[in-house]
Order: structure tokens, then C-alpha cells, then sequence
């Protein structure tokens, strides 16, 4: 058992190597463009900064939305910026693989033995997606500015970055699930694209603006809301619906990992499919 | 001999969905999906022994890749049994594919953007070689692909057959005891050709590799491979060397005869006025005339190649005489073409 565990332990961090490695390849392969780089990470900073401005326009004219100030929309917005931009960085690989299936590619990486899964993640970062998360880090700055009477406690700076981290991680499975459909049909895209863009939009505002069918919908079925929500909610010490105590802000990541596991054993049932089908 | 290969009756049959037209056509074809089956590989047999080359030919979409599919574990065969160095393809690809190195004509697996040395270094850690292993080996591979004046050329500034040599390197560079090459020489021009195929026959017989390979270039089976597998419609038509094939289905031989000069003049004249030689053996017949050449084709059982010399040297005064064998392009466009071997196959199985 011990040394189950052991040789388990080491492949992990073998296999970690490799995505640093292949990272690493990545990031050396587009840096040969650096100009090209700078400009792609200034624009889509700017494409994704003008998300802002209907918060902006909005709270021109009102004072707050359903008791929300500017500050806290401002906060949660960002968080869900971040926590999307991180995905859309590190996801890269997954949000592709429409392309990779297309392009015959999948066949090589079942030819290697290195595992499927760790390939795909890692044939691809996006460096240009630093303009989301350059986006969410103003708006941040921006939202603690706009908030005078905001204290931090040890507690507070822990919930951040756990709940950026499973945001992040729940929308990278969702990117996985849209993936695995690549399995049945190619045209799965759209589909995907809806629950990540558009669960960004939502997500971006008080969760309580939209009816409970949907707040339900991304609190249990596709927990967006543990990684964006809950924890800003926890931040600026708002109550949550339901009557959920404000303490599950802490059970993010377990939320995240169990929505990461239900994607990865979907995805395997997927690659069995492929492996027997072909594409 | 002990076998790297051994395929028992493989079969793959494929669901395609047939699209209807329109879009309530789509609309029921997800209801109601058309479903045709498409039998790819039909009770195929394969063994191929360690350190065998092997040729595996056919049109497209003969079955030759999905065969491959199934003998990597991208596929799981439909029927029959499979072994690859032992192992259960399906059931252990990972492990497989650290001994098996696959090379696709058509597609690179070296990072486009990336000199070319990059790639070769990080495939050490996509299959975890040993640091001492991999070094030897990239060097022994730099020496025998010249690589060394292109290492740290970016991949997508490379020639095709740069490409093609790299590529070879990567799929090598963990001792693999299987190599599957899928149209290793397309597109190439016939020196690096020649390169590609010097190769393979120094790595089959230096380093004891198994090789598979795939083709459309009847000259890469004629020059590596001693054994041929032919399939097509997923069935295997024939398994034998090359030279029996050509003995079996190679049809008329063309003997050319050079006639002495003032032979020509003595000779009847067709129309356009070119030498007729008339009262041929049974069996051999004229195809063409060239002044003093002339093209004779005779089939194989008609006579032997030395009486019909003969027979020219008693009548006419002859120059010189050199035949021509069919070409081995010929033969397999004729086989698949009339369906030689297919009925062959078919009536066989009805027995």
C-alpha cells in the first residue's frame, strides 16, 4: 500500500514535469513573436475591459442593484474575471481540442505514453488571456477603491484565492465536458460557449438578480457560483440564498474537485468511445 | 521465430450515420439516425516476426490504417485477437506505445515553431528515457540522419525530407522495438528517398527493428521490404515477397529487338510505314515498331524468354535484345483493378 502510494506520488510529479515542460514549449513557441504577443494581450484586455462598461452605464443612473453598491458588483466582477481568465489560460488545451479531433492530432497523443488527458491540457496556453486577467486585476484595484468601509481579515485573504482557484477549475471542467462531446460531434463549441462566456456574464452580477431555477443551476448543478458568488459574498460579509451559511465559501475547492472529477470520468468514458469508433 | 506481431482474425466494422438532406432531414436523422455499417477490416490475420520489414500496400481506404489503429490500441477491433511485443494493444497502450514508434508521412509530431532539437530533447520525458539512453541515441541518430545542419532550424523552415528525418529521429529516439511507418517517402524527392530508405534498412538490420510500413511506392517495398501484404476492401488478398507476385499476376514481359539496319529495309511495312515482322510464335505478338526497334510482348507461359531469342536470331540478323519486366506499379494496379486477388479470397473463404 505504502508503496502504491509512493510510485503514485512520484508519477505525479513526473507527469507535473512534463506539463511544465510542454508549458514551457508552448510559451517558448509563441515568445518567438513577443510584438505579436504584447499587442493580442493589449487588445484583448482592452475587448474584455469594455465587458465593464454596462456596469458602469448602469450605476450611472442607479444607485444600487438589488442592494448592491458599484464597489461590490465591481468586486464580484472581478473575481469572475480572474477566476474565467485563469481558465481560459490554463484551459487553452481543452478549449481547442475540436481542433485537435479535426486535425487527426488525438491519435498521437494516444500513441504516446504519456497520459491523454496531461497532453491535451498542456498543447496549449494562451498568453493573450493575460488581458482577461490584467482586466480582473484593475477592476479589483478599482473595487477596493470604491469600497472605503472594506477590511480585510486572515480569513478573507485565505477565501480569494480558493475561490478564484475553483472558479477557475470548474470553468476549465466545464471546458472539458464540452471537450468530451467532441467524442460524439464535432460541433459542440457553441454548447461549451454557453456555459462559460455566458456563465462568466451571468456570474459577473449578484446571483440573486436571476431566478431561483438559475441560481440553483449554478450552485448545484454546475457550482460556478462556489468559485465567484460564495466567496465574494464571504468578502463583503452579504448573506447567501437559500439560507446557505456563508462558511461553504471555505468547501470551494472540495466543490470544484468533485465537478473536475464527475468531467474527468466523463472524459474517459469518452476516449473509450473514441477508441472504439474511431472519429 | 519469435512474433512482434500476431493478429487473429481482426475485424473492424464502423457505424457511420448517414446525414439525410434538408433539415428535417437532420432533424429525423437525430431521432432516427440511418445507420449503415461499413466493414472496414474483415478476419484479417497478420504475424510478423522480430526483426522482419514488412510492406503493407492497398489503395485508400483499403483498411490499412484502421489495421494499424488497432495494432497501436487507438482502436479496439471490432473481432478477433490481437498481440503487439506481447502485449494487449487495447488493454495496454501506454506500455505499448513506449516500444513502438510511429511515423506518419503526413503529419509531424515535432513542435512546428521550435528548432528542431527542441522536440528531440522534450520526447525524452514524453517517454521518460533515461538521460544516459537518450543522449547515445541522439547521437547515434544525428550521425545517421545528418541531422546536425538543420538542428536548430526551426521545424517549419525545414525541407520535407529534413522534416521527414527529424521526424524519423523522434519516433526512435526510445529504442522502440516496433517501427510503423505510414507513407514514410510521400511527397520526397528520389534522393531523399533514397536517404529515407537507406535508413530504415541500416536501423532493420543494425538495431534488429521490426519494421511495418505503409505505401503507395511500390519502389520502397521492392527495395526494403522482403515480405508484402496486400489488402484491400479490409481483407488481406496476399502475403508473399515481391518477386512472387510479379511471377503469379505479372501478366506479358516486353522483349525489345534491335535490328541490323539493312535487315530493316528487307522487312514488309505497315502503313505508316514501320517494319512488320510477321509468322510470331504462338503467344507473342508485336506492340510496336520503332525503326530498328522493335517491341515484342509475350506472356509468361507462351514460351521461355531464351527460344523466342532464338527464334529471332534464326530469322533476322539482331543488334541487340534486352527485356523488360513488368512493372511492379503495373502488376498492383492490375490486381486491384480486375479484382484478381478478391475473388481468390472470396472463393477461398466460401470453401
Amino acid at each position: 500500500m505504502r508503496s502504491y502510494i509512493q510510485s503514485m506520488m512520484s508519477n505525479l510529479l513526473l507527469d507535473l514535469r512534463l506539463y511544465r515542460r510542454l508549458i514551457a514549449m508552448q510559451l517558448r513557441a509563441q515568445l518567438q513573436y513577443k510584438m505579436n504577443v504584447f499587442i493580442d494581450i493589449a487588445t484583448y484586455l482592452s475587448v474584455t475591459g469594455l465587458e465593464f462598461v454596462p456596469v458602469l452605464i448602469y450605476f450611472g443612473s442607479f444607485p444600487s442593484l438589488l442592494g448592491w453598491k458599484v464597489g461590490e458588483v465591481a468586486l464580484l466582477f472581478a473575481i469572475t474575471s480572474m477566476s474565467f481568465g485563469l481558465a481560459e489560460l490554463f484551459g487553452a488545451g481543452i478549449d481547442g481540442f475540436d481542433e485537435t479531433i479535426r486535425r487527426g492530432e488525438f491519435d498521437r497523443v494516444l500513441l504516446r505514453p504519456a497520459g491523454a488527458l496531461l497532453q491535451v491540457v498542456s498543447s496549449d496556453i494562451r498568453l493573450r488571456r493575460l488581458g482577461r486577467i490584467t482586466e480582473g486585476l484593475l477592476i479589483f484595484v478599482l473595487a477596493l477603491g470604491l469600497l472605503p468601509g472594506f477590511s480585510w481579515t486572515p480569513l478573507k485573504l485565505l477565501v480569494l484565492p480558493l475561490g478564484i482557484v475553483s472558479g477557475a477549475l470548474v470553468f476549465i471542467a466545464i471546458l472539458l465536458l464540452g471537450a468530451t462531446l467532441c467524442f460524439w460531434t464535432v460541433e459542440t463549441t457553441e454548447i461549451t460557449n454557453i456555459l462559460t462566456y455566458g456563465g462568466r456574464e451571468l456570474l459577473s452580477y449578484p446571483l440573486t438578480i436571476y431566478n431561483q431555477g438559475l441560481q440553483r443551476f449554478f450552485l448545484f448543478l454546475v457550482p460556478l457560483a462556489f468559485g465567484t458568488y460564495i466567496p465574494t459574498c464571504y468578502l463583503l460579509g452579504r448573506p447567501l440564498p437559500f439560507g446557505l451559511p456563508g462558511a461553504l465559501a471555505f468547501g470551494a475547492p472540495l466543490v470544484a474537485l468533485a465537478f473536475a472529477l464527475i468531467a474527468g470520468a466523463t472524459w474517459r468514458f469518452g476516449v473509450h468511445r473514441y477508441q472504439s469508433t474511431g472519429s | 521465430m519469435e512474433s512482434m506481431i500476431e493478429a487473429e482474425h481482426l475485424s473492424k466494422t464502423f457505424r457511420v450515420a448517414r446525414r439525410r438532406p434538408g433539415l428535417s432531414g437532420a432533424l429525423r436523422s437525430v431521432l432516427d439516425p440511418a445507420v449503415r455499417h461499413v466493414e472496414a477490416v474483415q478476419d484479417l490475420s497478420l504475424r510478423v516476426a522480430r526483426g522482419e520489414m514488412v510492406g503493407l500496400v492497398g489503395p485508400n481506404g483499403a483498411g490499412k490504417s484502421t489495421t494499424i489503429k488497432m495494432l497501436t490500441g487507438i482502436l479496439v477491433p471490432t473481432g478477433g485477437d490481437v498481440h503487439v511485443a506481447g502485449l494487449n494493444p487495447v488493454r495496454q497502450r501506454r506500455e505499448l506505445a513506449s516500444r513502438i514508434g510511429v511515423v506518419f508521412g503526413q503529419r509531424s509530431q515535432l513542435w512546428w515553431d521550435l528548432p528542431l532539437i527542441d522536440s528531440l530533447r522534450l520526447l525524452r520525458h514524453l517517454y521518460r528515457v533515461q538521460e544516459k539512453r537518450h543522449r547515445e541515441n541522439l547521437a547515434r541518430l544525428r550521425g545517421m540522419l545528418d541531422l546536425d545542419e538543420f538542428l536548430d532550424t526551426p521545424v517549419r523552415q525545414l525541407s520535407l525530407g529534413q522534416r521527414m528525418r527529424g521526424d524519423l529521429a523522434a519516433a526512435l529516439l526510445h529504442d522502440p522495438e516496433l517501427l510503423y511507418l505510414d507513407e514514410p517517402t510521400i511527397g520526397l524527392d528520389v534522393v531523399a528517398k533514397a536517404r529515407i530508405r537507406e535508413f530504415l534498412l541500416a536501423i532493420n538490420a543494425e538495431q534488429g527493428v521490426t519494421v511495418l510500413l505503409t505505401t503507395h511506392d511500390m519502389d520502397d517495398v521492392e527495395m526494403l521490404c522482403p515480405r508484402m501484404v496486400i489488402i484491400d476492401h479490409g481483407r488481406k488478398l496476399y502475403d508473399g515477397t515481391v518477386g512472387e507476385i510479379r511471377e503469379r499476376f505479372g501478366g506479358e514481359r516486353t522483349l525489345i529487338a534491335v535490328l541490323d539496319a539493312a535487315e530493316i529495309a528487307a522487312i514488309a511495312r505497315d502503313v505508316q510505314g514501320q517494319p512488320v515482322l510477321g509468322e510470331l510464335p504462338e503467344g507473342v505478338r508485336q506492340v510496336q515498331a520503332e525503326a530498328p526497334r522493335i517491341w515484342l510482348s509475350f506472356g509468361r507461359d507462351a514460351l521461355p524468354a531464351h527460344e523466342l531469342v532464338a527464334w529471332l536470331g534464326a530469322r533476322y540478323r539482331l543488334r541487340d535484345v534486352t527485356f523488360q519486366e513488368p512493372e511492379i506499379e503495373d502488376v498492383i494496379r492490375r490486381i486491384y483493378e480486375e479484382g484478381l486477388l478478391l475473388t481468390e479470397a472470396i472463393r477461398s473463404k466460401r470453401v
